[in-house]
């Protein structure tokens, strides 16, 4: 194969007709490499899930095209779907059955031959942690094991195109590490995964590439640290005595822009990036100023996003201001748990 | 290790057929299974069907003696009141089915199923058959019941056949029927708020009285209803000799209702995919 993995060109999907339609998605291109973890990031309602259900041929676009494994989503939707693993955020699992049952159901339903999908099933119940748990009815699982066998369940006719549409909302930490683990572990081993999540520092972890999506549209696409780079210069903030802040202005400035910092402290955009910190510390050694603090600040996602979007979506003083960005500041606000 | 799978390129229509058969069987296996786990959903379907059964002929079973009732009708009140019993029992039973299947609707499970590479028409029938296999038990166990205390097969063994069959084609019916309204509406309640009507169709059947001796227009509906005719047609295995009228009744009636009742069915599933 060829052709990306995942590809998409001006894929749309509204609710309504008219006026009063909704655009929930609204031409969004994208392209997703073979091989790499890619991160679908925004808040709830920005189009994330959306979008996926239309890549896995749940939700018929309304306007575009989009190509998953190699085949049109709606001219060969069943060809998608033998071809892709789904783990989607409100498909439930039957809390009647077992874990081991629903494995084996899975199975078939893909096609695999009965003892080609017992071993299958005992395999990924080993590699999720649940062997233990396998007999028992899923209605007794916790979140965390009930995420788990979703990805089981996801993975068991070895899919090259991996969706996860936000694997770990609501799972407590330690869950959300595990299963940080175990897509790593998959991605490893050449699995495609487009995964949505509306947490930053997921995002920040495990995806090669992001997108930022935002009322529908695709606001922002790169690297996680491109897209920081973007945004701006890291932030080297130091404190010195009272009596050198002055000198120690001039010397800094050499470097960058000042940057107000918290009272105390002083700080300076690098211009250069933070391969200068180490010509920071020895200009001021050289003029015989002692530091006694130095913290240096990359731009975060949430940076990048609140450039882009104009508010931020995770963060506790910064989650309701709106940011100055030179995008519509004016009409956008914080969407922070909004359903 | 490495799976053998189907490839996409290589499905042909004879695979297709195959594999129609393959997910059928195991979502039939998945409702039966489903519904054995639920057995406060369960039980009514086995308990009031005898409970009803059991107050009828405590009440009406001074009918047994007069002579048009035991010349024309049945040979004693219980023995009438068996094809009642299996009437009401898969009633309950298809209900619960269609209500399982909007419940896969409303919770996700029907959408992790469409996510999958199966047979839309599978998910629908895999609840059906499920539905059939229920009803074939649910009849079996009537049927022990009431020949422990005291009720006959008249037609013979081959009217064993006749009423576990009936009772699977009814099922079917009724469960497709119910199926139509689940995958209309999603909705567990919708389902379960339209069983009352059903109900009240039952009771103006001759389901627990004979039609023989209703009057009016309670009479008129009871003729109209082919609910009457399903259960006489059984009721016939119970008390006649075999003949072709009992199976075209209890066999061909529900037949024709779950040809009806499965294309509404297949209708609104292929509505809805349409509108997603």
């Amino acid at each position: 194969m060829t052709q990306a993995p995942i590809i998409a060109n001006g894929l749309s999907r509204y609710f309504g007709t008219g006026d009063n339609a909704i655009k929930a998605v609204d031409g969004v291109d994208l392209e997703v490499h073979q091989g790499e973890i890619f991160g679908f990031l925004g808040p709830n309602g920005a189009g994330k899930s959306t979008t996926v259900r239309m890549l896995t041929t749940l939700l018929k676009p309304t306007a575009g095209t989009a190509f998953v494994a190699g085949y049109d989503v709606v001219k060969d939707a069943d060809k998608v779907r033998r071809s892709i693993g789904v783990a989607l955020q409100d498909a439930a699992i039957d809390p009647l059955m077992t874990g081991r049952e629903l494995l084996t159901l899975q199975a078939v339903l893909y096609g695999l031959s009965k003892v080609a999908g017992k071993n299958r099933g005992e395999e990924l119940l080993e590699r999720v942690g649940l062997t233990a748990a396998a007999d028992r009815r899923v209605g007794t699982y916790s979140g965390g094991m009930r995420r788990r066998l979703d990805l089981a369940l996801s993975l068991v006719h070895e899919p090259t195109v991996l969706f996860l549409d936000e694997p770990t909302t609501g799972l407590d930490p330690m869950s959300r590490l595990t299963l940080w683990e175990e897509v790593k572990r998959l991605n490893a081993g050449g699995t495609t995964v487009l995964l949505t999540t509306q947490y930053l520092e997921e995002a920040d972890q495990l995806a090669d590439r992001i997108a930022i999506i935002d009322h529908g549209h695709i606001v922002r696409q790169g690297a996680p640290r491109e897209l920081k780079a973007m945004v701006g210069s890291p932030t080297l903030s130091i404190s010195v005595a009272s009596s050198e802040t002055d000198e120690a202005r001039l010397i800094l400035a050499r470097f960058g822009d000042l940057r107000p910092t918290s009272e105390g402290t002083l700080g300076v955009g690098l211009a250069r990036g933070a391969e200068d910190v180490a010509s920071v510390i020895r200009a001021l050694d050289e003029a015989g100023l002692k530091v006694r603090h130095l913290e240096l600040d990359e731009p975060s996602l949430d940076d990048v996003f609140a450039e882009a979007t104009g508010y931020r979506l995770e963060g506790a003083d910064a989650a309701n201001k709106p940011v100055e960005t030179e995008a519509e500041p004016e009409t956008k606000k914080s969407r922070r748990g909004r359903k | 290790m490495s799976i053998a799978i189907a490839d996409p390129k290589m499905m042909t229509s004879s695979s297709s057929g195959r594999s129609l058969f393959r997910h059928t069987f195991a979502l039939t296996r998945r409702s039966v299974v489903g519904r054995l786990r639920q057995p406060a959903v369960l039980a009514p379907a086995f308990i009031f069907p005898l409970f009803f059964a059991a107050l009828g002929s405590a009440s009406f079973n001074k009918l047994a003696s007069d002579p048009y009732f035991t010349d024309n009708i049945a040979t004693s009140f219980m023995n009438y009141a068996v094809a009642g019993a299996v009437l009401q029992g898969v009633l309950f039973g298809s209900t619960s089915a269609a209500g399982d299947l909007a419940t896969d609707i409303e919770q996700g499970f029907f959408e992790r199923l469409l996510a999958s590479p199966i047979s839309r028409t599978a998910i629908v029938l895999g609840r059906l058959v499920g539905s059939m296999v229920v009803a074939v038990v649910q009849v079996v166990v009537f049927l022990i019941i009431f020949l422990v205390a005291g009720a006959r097969v008249e037609s013979g063994p081959i009217g064993y056949i006749g009423l576990i069959g009936g009772g699977a084609l009814l099922a079917l019916a009724m469960s497709a029927l119910m199926a139509g309204l689940a995958i209309k509406s999603g909705s567990p309640e919708v389902v379960q708020g339209a069983f009352p009507l059903v109900f009240v169709l039952m009771f103006l059947s001759s389901a627990f009285f004979p039609r023989h001796y209703m009057k009016g227009w309670y009479r008129t509906v009871a003729d109209w209803n082919p609910m009457s005719h399903i259960v006489e047609g059984m009721q016939g295995f119970m008390n006649h000799d075999l003949s072709a009228s009992q199976f075209a009744k209890s066999w061909l009636l529900p037949l024709v209702i779950a040809i009806i009742s499965i294309a509404f069915a297949l209708r609104a599933l292929s509505n809805r995919l349409a509108a997603s």
